[in-house]
């Protein structure tokens, strides 16, 4: 499919839109359906760069907190009536905190209502790291306002260290595995860190310096290359985000 | 432009001075060339020019360097950005954007330019750099050769006065470093510019230079023409080794110059023709149709070549061609890997821990990456223990590799050169049947090189060992190796004796085979060999 270019605030709307739709519509249908509709815009539209590959962790933490939820739930709470499922031993607590009670009856009722309260929660999650791979830190920080670019320029340069580093953990790893050495456990890691740690100050220095000898920071005004327009398309997705939110 | 008055530095917790009492006057429009050995202060030297060091990086500064009449002592690195222009190491840890534009105006934005200046200036910075088709790529899918172009443009937007670049074509191969070369060789013509470069391949940069400043490592710094430098030098390129070999007066610094004064003497000898090597009939490698893809694309098509006892196997081919690719899988910690490698009767992907280390040594092209000892010590007794050879092999080893390297001292503040030889040495105390380096030669100058050069000679042929050395230095390759392999886009394109691949490509034809040809020799050893041999 096409890839299209966006404002890079677009998504954020949009997400920001979807987000209280699903807030307002609570139903764990509707925000399935909402991260379907997310899910099929990123994996058509995302860049492959180390934004767009995040969704993929989104995704990935947002079944964990589904699961991690539904079992404290289920194990931890008040007990909900209904269909018991199977039963887990109770573990005996002191009286001094009534109203609790681990272990006992699963019920369908307790588990769906966690499953679903999960849901919209993780939905959120996934919405807005959805406009998080879509959108480029670079372009971002360029529309935003000049007092928070500091702050931005800090950002980016995490995200440009990040993926560095994970290849240099990669490499490094390899180099020892061909010294013949394990590359798992706690000395492994000291043989790991100690390389990486020495990389990645060498690095950040280089980019100071680098950045330094471009003349950043010279100059208390920047000039803008390119702004960046609002176009025709934006308007359209985030009218139909403002629509979805109203009509919910 | 540039001129340094009794400049002196010293580094803190430091004894000995980097540079002492320089003076040194740049016009405008001049090519200066910095050498000397490693460690010897040549990056200094060019950090100075913008007042880097000592702003950024601390030390006692004497004396005064001033460019266009401006002194770095009075202002900081980013004052001077419009002025000078500096390209570092490595230029991929100097980028701050993701795409070829943002990167380029990301100084111009800094230093509040107007928007149609920036516009007029990236599109004239593209066009004269080549990059034009690049504009809109992400940076770190451009291959070495492109991200120099991109890291001298981004320099050259704010359309300094003076450039500085610090080992520009180390990690090139010869054809992308001839691109990046040709281009400052017409900035300078064009447009006056005054550029310094640090480089230890004097092969690639001789002949552009007007001046060379060289730094003898004690301190202490010449500055001449290059042929008043190049004549005594302990560092000289193959072509001044050659006209010294001759008995030349003069030295010429480029193929076309050499090729004059020895014409004479060249239409004097007899057509010789090269003789067969010796080679074994012992096996030690056999790849069998080995293929690599990552995401879908792939790296290495279907490749199979048997390497045999004794031999010094170059793997050659442009940035990007699949060279690292294949040394991984050779070595059997590639995961994207079809087909199988066997070294020794073992696939290698099988190897683990004693087996691994006795079977395939590998030097990547970090060697910091294998070491993790707090001292040179702790790493060699490391070693010693890991492969159970007596105390002090190691070290021994190390010895004879770098003479005078101290026990005490960290890994990290070893020359390049030294904690080449300490990554060597743990790897060879194991004793492997197959030794695989990745572009060992990246930022070693002659010295090292040479000493490099006779270690891997006497492995293979004294030791019965391999050796695959993947590289871009075309005149280590004529000095060391038996066979070349030459792959592109992932195949192999050629295979066979050094002397038939070399001499069969121009661009990858090392310097005294240009000068000598049509004659078969690749060093100035055979050249000499070769006319001893006819008295």
């Amino acid at each position: 499919m096409k890839k299209l270019t966006f404002h890079p605030l677009t998504w954020w709307i949009f997400s920001l839109a979807l987000a209280t739709a699903v807030a307002r519509v609570n139903s764990p249908w509707f925000a399935l359906l909402a991260v379907g509709v997310m899910s099929a815009i990123v994996f058509t539209q995302r860049e492959n760069a180390p934004w767009g590959r995040s969704f993929n962790w989104t995704l990935k933490l947002a079944l964990w907190i589904i699961t991690i939820r539904a079992v404290i739930g289920v194990l931890i709470g008040v007990p909900i009536p209904g269909t018991v499922l199977f039963r887990v031993p109770i573990l005996p607590l002191p009286h001094w905190v009534p109203g609790i009670r681990i272990g006992g009856a699963v019920t369908l009722e307790r588990l769906s209502s966690s499953v679903s309260e999960g849901t919209v929660i993780c939905a959120m999650i996934v919405i807005f790291g959805a406009a998080a791979s879509l959108t480029s830190p670079h372009r971002l920080l360029r529309v935003l306002p000049i007092y928070l670019y500091e702050f931005g320029v800090s950002v980016v340069i995490a995200t440009s260290v990040l993926p560095q580093l994970v290849s240099s953990v990669s490499r490094i790893r390899m180099a020892q595995r061909l010294r013949g050495q394990k590359t798992r456990g706690l000395q492994a890691f000291k043989r790991i860190a100690i390389p990486l740690l020495e990389e990645s100050l060498a690095r950040s220095l280089d980019l100071a310096a680098a950045m330094d000898a471009r003349g950043y920071g010279i100059s208390k005004k920047r000039s803008r290359y390119r702004p960046i327009k609002w176009a025709g398309l934006d308007v359209a997705v985030i009218t139909a985000g403002f629509l979805v939110a109203g009509l919910s | 432009m540039i001129k340094f008055s009794n400049v002196s530095l010293i580094y803190p917790n430091s004894t000995t001075t980097v540079i002492e009492d320089l003076n040194l006057d740049i016009a405008e429009g001049e090519l200066v060339l910095v050498i000397g050995p490693t460690g010897s202060g040549k990056s200094s030297l060019l950090r100075l020019i913008n007042g880097l060091v000592p702003h950024h990086t601390g030390g006692i500064l004497a004396g005064d360097i001033s460019v266009d009449g401006i002194s770095t002592a009075t202002v900081k690195p980013g004052a001077l950005a419009h002025l000078i222009g500096i390209v570092g190491q490595n230029p991929a840890n100097g980028f701050v954007a993701d795409t070829v534009e943002e990167e380029l105006v990301f100084g111009m934005e800094a230093l509040n330019l107007s928007n149609d200046t920036m516009r007029k200036r990236v599109e004239e910075v593209l066009d004269l750099m080549s990059l034009s088709q690049l504009r809109s790529r992400a940076i770190a899918t451009l291959s070495g050769g492109e991200q120099q172009r991109v890291a001298i443009a981004s320099a050259l937007v704010a359309h300094p006065k003076v450039l500085v670049l610090d080992e520009p074509t180390s990690a090139l191969d010869p054809i992308a470093a001839e691109e990046v070369l040709s281009i400052l060789h017409r900035l300078v013509h064009d447009l006056s510019l005054t550029v310094v470069i640090a480089e230890h391949k004097l092969e690639r940069v001789i002949q552009f230079a007007d001046r060379i400043v060289h730094i003898n490592g004690a301190g202490n710094a010449v500055v001449g023409t290059p042929e008043e430098i190049l004549m005594n030098s302990p560092i000289a390129p193959p072509i001044v080794e050659l006209a010294r070999a001759l008995g030349l007066k003069e030295i010429g610094t480029s193929v076309r110059e050499m090729r004059r004064m020895t014409s004479q003497l060249r239409g004097s000898l007899e057509l010789s023709t090269p003789k067969a090597a010796m080679t074994s009939t012992n096996s030690v490698v056999s790849i069998n149709d080995l293929s690599i893809s990552y995401n879908g694309k792939s790296a290495l098509n279907s490749i199979s070549a048997t390497i045999y006892e004794n031999e010094i196997v170059a793997i050659m081919g442009r940035n990007g061609a699949g060279k690292s690719s294949l040394l991984r899988a050779i070595a059997g910690v590639s995961e994207n890997s079809f087909g199988d490698v066997i070294v020794n009767g073992i696939n290698t992907q099988k190897l683990h821990s004693k087996s691994r280390r006795e079977n395939v040594g590998f030097i990547p092209q970090e060697p910091s990456d294998l070491l993790y000892g707090q001292s040179v010590t702790n790493e060699c007794d490391q070693a010693d223990q890991d492969n159970q050879v007596s105390p002090g092999t190691t070290f021994s080893l190390l010895s004879q590799l770098v003479p005078g390297v101290s026990g005490n001292t960290h890994p990290r503040d070893l020359s390049e050169g030294q904690r080449l030889g300490l990554a060597l040495s743990v790897v060879l105390s194991a004793n492997p049947r197959l030794l695989v380096l990745d572009e060992p030669t990246r930022g070693l100058d002659y010295q090292a090189k040479r000493v490099l050069t006779k270690m891997l000679i006497d492995f293979a042929r004294v030791f019965n060992r391999s050796v695959i050395i993947a590289t871009h230095d075309v005149e280590l390759v004529a000095e060391l190796a038996t066979r070349t392999i030459f792959i592109a886009d992932g195949e192999i394109v050629a295979d066979g004796p050094t002397i038939d691949v070399l001499l069969s490509s121009p661009a990858f034809a090392p310097q005294v085979s240009k000068i000598m040809a049509p004659q078969p020799w690749l060093t100035v050893a055979d050249v000499v060999r070769a006319i001893e041999g006819d008295k």
